[in-house]
């Protein structure tokens, strides 16, 4: 859970990163493509296309005028542009069709206008070209109908000649008057013309049909050109004013606004993509300010696990040298224990020892005081009273008689007391030996170094019973030894002696809380597996309890009402500092206990120690 | 290179003497180009679905069954028989020179080639057709499909199925009358009677609507501008509304295509009501309903040498 807790931040971090790389990059696209989007061209182009349309429809226009004037003899010329405007038309719906953003609907209404306009246009022009070829071919037709008149009238003979003149002259003046309308058309020109053509009806009445018809089909060209003219002129004007050009600005200003709009845009892109370039290179900047900033914090947490590092090595150091220390302090406790151990031992048996050298002394003293010898001085007295007579003496002499058998009583005597003395002396010397020994043995495991030098096991174990021989012929204790045959060991001899006492001393303690038994503690030696030898000291006292079987081993643990725990510590230590091992095996309690010490043959010496 | 410094060259290459002949003259009628330079792949196909029967809904009516090219592109009919036996409202244009022609059929309601056949492929009378069916039959050929494939990308379709009738259409051009050889500068090409006709032609007025290259064929106008025709003739029919029925504008009632003159002596009879059997009778009433004016029977003899002249082999 706490696991799971602790993930869950750092994947929604990733995700949140990722999303935030993603959105900066697409904002990034987008901003580009929005400036790249800005094409000027085509606006060029279409304004381009729109200043084609709007030539074309000047030149339309223009033509027109022409055919009006009869420069253009034919309309051709305003039938072309329909064609080339139809397809300018089509560009101009594609131009609508493909605009894009808010002005697109205005764009295509306004195109739709300018179509109707122009559809309009052409619709004007059309009716333009029709009532145009109309006017012209009355206005044409007109002198030569008046000038078909004029003969007629010239030939009509037996007539009125006043009203034929009349006639010709009202055509006359209706010709001109309509030419003149035509060129520049006014109402009291045409209130004018209608006034004639009333005059003419009236004089032409009476005269033959075939002057009637002709006038009658002037007279109906000049309506024609009358009417006609008002036509082609109102057409022109709407021509004129057709809203074409003004549909055309239109779209020019639609898409005038639309390229300035669109440059707007691309120029407010371009000033968004430079903010955001901006924003972008400050984020890195920061970011890089983090990184250089959470880089010195790194080095600088670095720097301080460095030095708690060098400290701690440092305390390390000065704890390992402490606990150095403490443990050379130990082990010189241990064995100052160890000695002191020793020491009681050896005072003990020295003590022991001397009461044997004193009795030894008593022995010898008491003998000597009660010598026989003493009878021979006796002998010697009488021998000299009885200097002259010396063989009488011994031979004749009640107590002389018996003086030989006397002396080889008392030599005997002598002889045995000589022997005993001899005897009790010798026991004395080698008790006195044996203190010898005894200090000795103290003093060299007194001594802090280590000897290393081959002995024979058994007679240490030999050794280290006699140390303690003292106290085990006072607890009764029997000894028995089990040897085995075992090769000479290269080792501090005095260790190894310290052991055993120690192992002996421990047996015969466990001895004595064990009254009504044999007190035995039994002394075994057999060759161990590998290079080493197996002592084991056995006894058949209290025994150990189970729980303290691993701490009999600890420093300061002791059964001993006045022990001080050293003991066995000492001792374990002493085995392992030798390579070899101490182990301590009990049924149970009140069930003996045998006490195992492995050594080597040949010590592990550890480099430059023997040197 | 402008025909100005053009002219100049020709000055200098041929000597002043051949200027006389090589200068076009400016007349109202103009000459009908040389060519319009259409697609000859296309144009092969269309002449084809020009005289393909399968264009008709029962396959018996093709283009060609009304505009026989060997009648001046025409029927001789007043009213053209359609695919199911009904008698077209009007006259049957010509097809020549129609390409030189404003806008198709006699009211105008068609503003190109193309559509002047969509019109007459869905006409109930004419075709009755339906384009689906119409590019089926086409589609099913597999020459067509070939020829399709050749020129067109998109193959078989409605659209070019148009372009392709349309394009053999604009083949259709003649300008090789003498006439034209006339206008282009070949001063001999018609006789001096002809050249009285045509200036009485212009005298007249006939120019006034029957100008420019297809001499007509470019504007609309009133049948009857000087007198009612329509009264004069009676049983007034939809089909004398003309451009109204497209427009539906008042002003356009009885207003029709100024036809081409071109062919003229091909393509009797005349007029959208085929009321004009000859040429004679056309001058006539062109005369007396649209000129108002009394010609001689001289004057119109000589009109008519000048139309002759405007007959010319596509």
């Amino acid at each position: 859970m706490r696991k799971a807790i602790f993930i869950m931040p750092k994947r929604l971090l990733w995700l949140s990163m990722t999303a935030l790389g993603v959105l900066l990059i697409s904002a990034l696209v987008f901003l580009y493509n929005k400036t790249r989007d800005y094409d000027p061209s085509n606006y060029f182009e279409n304004v381009a296309l729109l200043r084609q349309i709007k030539q074309l429809d000047a030149r339309w226009e223009l033509d027109a005028m022409k055919s009006k004037i009869g420069i253009n003899k034919t309309y051709d010329p305003l039938v072309d542009p329909l064609v080339d405007l139809s397809k300018l038309q089509q560009q101009l719906d594609a131009v609508g069709a493909s605009q894009k953003g808010d002005s697109a609907r205005t764009l295509t209404n306004s195109i739709k206008a300018f179509e109707i306009a122009l559809q309009k246009k052409a619709n004007l022009i059309e009716h333009f070209k029709s009532h145009n070829a109309v006017l012209r071919n009355s206005l044409t037709f007109l002198p030569t109908a008046a000038e078909d008149i004029q003969n007629l009238l010239n030939k009509g003979k037996g007539q009125d000649q006043s009203v034929l003149k009349s006639v010709a002259a009202g055509v006359n003046k209706v010709l001109l008057a309509s030419l003149e309308y035509d060129q520049a058309a006014a109402d009291d020109k045409v209130v004018e013309i209608e006034l004639e053509l009333g005059h003419l009806a009236a004089q032409t009445k009476g005269l033959p049909s075939d002057i009637d018809d002709m006038v009658g089909i002037f007279v109906a060209h000049v309506r024609t050109v009358l009417r006609e003219h008002n036509m082609v002129s109102g057409l022109l004007n709407s021509i004129a004013t057709a809203p074409t050009v003004a549909r055309l600005d239109d779209i020019n200003n639609i898409l005038n606004g639309e390229q300035r709009r669109t440059a707007e845009q691309a120029q407010k892109y371009r000033q968004y993509l430079l903010i955001f370039a901006a924003a972008l290179i400050g984020l890195l900047l920061y970011a890089a300010a983090r990184l250089i900033r959470s880089h010195a914090v790194i080095n600088h947490v670095n720097m301080e696990l460095k030095h708690a590092n060098d400290h701690l090595e440092q305390r390390v150091k000065q704890r390992t040298q402490e606990l150095k220390e403490v443990q050379a302090e130990l082990i010189t406790t241990a064995r100052q224990a160890g000695m002191a151990e020793i020491a009681t031992n050896v005072l003990h048996n020295v003590g022991n020892v001397l009461n044997s050298v004193n009795v030894s002394a008593g022995l010898v003293s008491s003998q000597v005081h009660a010598s026989k010898a003493l009878g021979l001085g006796k002998v010697v007295e009488l021998m000299n009273e009885h200097a002259e007579d010396l063989g009488d003496f011994l031979t004749q002499d009640q107590k002389g008689k018996m003086l030989p058998g006397y002396l080889s009583k008392l030599a005997k005597v002598v002889a045995t007391e000589r022997q005993s003395i001899i005897e009790e002396l010798a026991h004395l010397t080698k008790s006195v030996d044996h203190i010898k020994d005894i200090v000795a043995a103290q003093q060299t495991y007194a001594g802090a170094s280590s000897v290393f030098e081959r002995f024979q096991i058994d007679d240490l174990v030999e050794d280290a019973v006699r140390i303690s021989a003292g106290a085990l012929s006072r607890h009764q204790v029997t000894v028995l030894k089990e040897f085995d045959d075992v090769p000479a060991l290269l080792l501090d001899k005095h260790r190894v002696l310290q052991i055993l006492v120690n192992l002996i001393s421990n047996a015969k303690h466990a001895l004595n809380g064990v009254p009504g038994r044999e007190r035995q503690i039994t002394l075994r030696l057999h060759r161990a597996q590998g290079d080493a030898i197996q002592i084991q000291v056995a006894d058949n006292g209290e025994g150990i309890a189970p729980e303290n079987l691993t701490r009999i081993f600890t420093h300061g643990f002791t059964t001993h009402k006045d022990g001080h725990g050293f003991g066995l510590h000492s001792c374990v230590l002493a085995a392992h500092e030798m390579g070899g091992s101490l182990t301590a095996h009990s049924d149970g309690f009140g069930k003996g206990a045998t006490f195992t010490l492995e050594l080597p043959i040949k010590a592990k010496v550890k480099e430059g120690a023997l040197s | 290179m402008s025909s100005c410094q053009l002219k100049l060259i020709l000055v200098f290459m041929l000597g002043g003497t051949s200027l006389a002949f090589a200068v076009p003259l400016d007349e109202p009628i103009k000459p009908v180009p040389l060519s319009l330079n259409q697609d000859p792949a296309r144009a092969k196909i269309g002449r084809q679905l020009f005289s393909d029967v399968r264009l008709s809904s029962n396959n018996r009516m093709s283009c060609a069954s009304c505009h026989d090219l060997g009648k001046g592109g025409v029927d001789g009919r007043a009213h053209s028989i359609g695919f199911n036996g009904k008698l077209t409202d009007v006259n049957a244009p010509t097809v020549l020179n129609a390409a030189l022609n404003f806008k198709q059929f006699w009211n105008g309601r068609a503003d190109s080639l193309e559509a002047q056949i969509d019109f007459v492929i869905q006409s109930p009378v004419e075709m009755g057709s339906k384009w689906a069916d119409v590019v089926t039959k086409v589609a099913q050929d597999p020459k067509y499909q070939r020829d399709f494939a050749g020129a067109y990308q998109d193959g078989v379709t409605k659209a070019t199925i148009q372009n392709a009738i349309a394009t053999f259409e604009r083949t259709l051009i003649t300008p090789n009358s003498r006439f034209d050889k006339y206008l282009r500068g070949d001063p001999d090409a018609i006789s001096s009677a002809e050249k009285v006709g045509y200036a009485k032609f212009k005298q007249y007025g006939c120019v006034a609507c029957h100008q420019g290259v297809n001499v007509g064929g470019n504007m609309f106008q009133k049948f009857g501008v000087m007198d009612d025709y329509f009264a004069k003739r009676g049983h007034l029919t939809d089909a004398d509304l003309g451009r109204y029925l497209v427009t539906k504008d008042e002003n356009d009632k009885y207003v029709f295509k100024v036809p081409s003159l071109r062919n003229v002596a091909l393509t009797a009879p005349y007029f959208h009501d085929s009321s004009a059997k000859t040429l004679e009778n056309a001058v006539d009433i062109m005369f007396r309903y649209q000129l108002g004016r009394v010609g001689s029977k001289e004057d119109k003899e000589d009109i008519i040498k000048f139309l002759n002249t405007l007959t010319g082999a596509p």
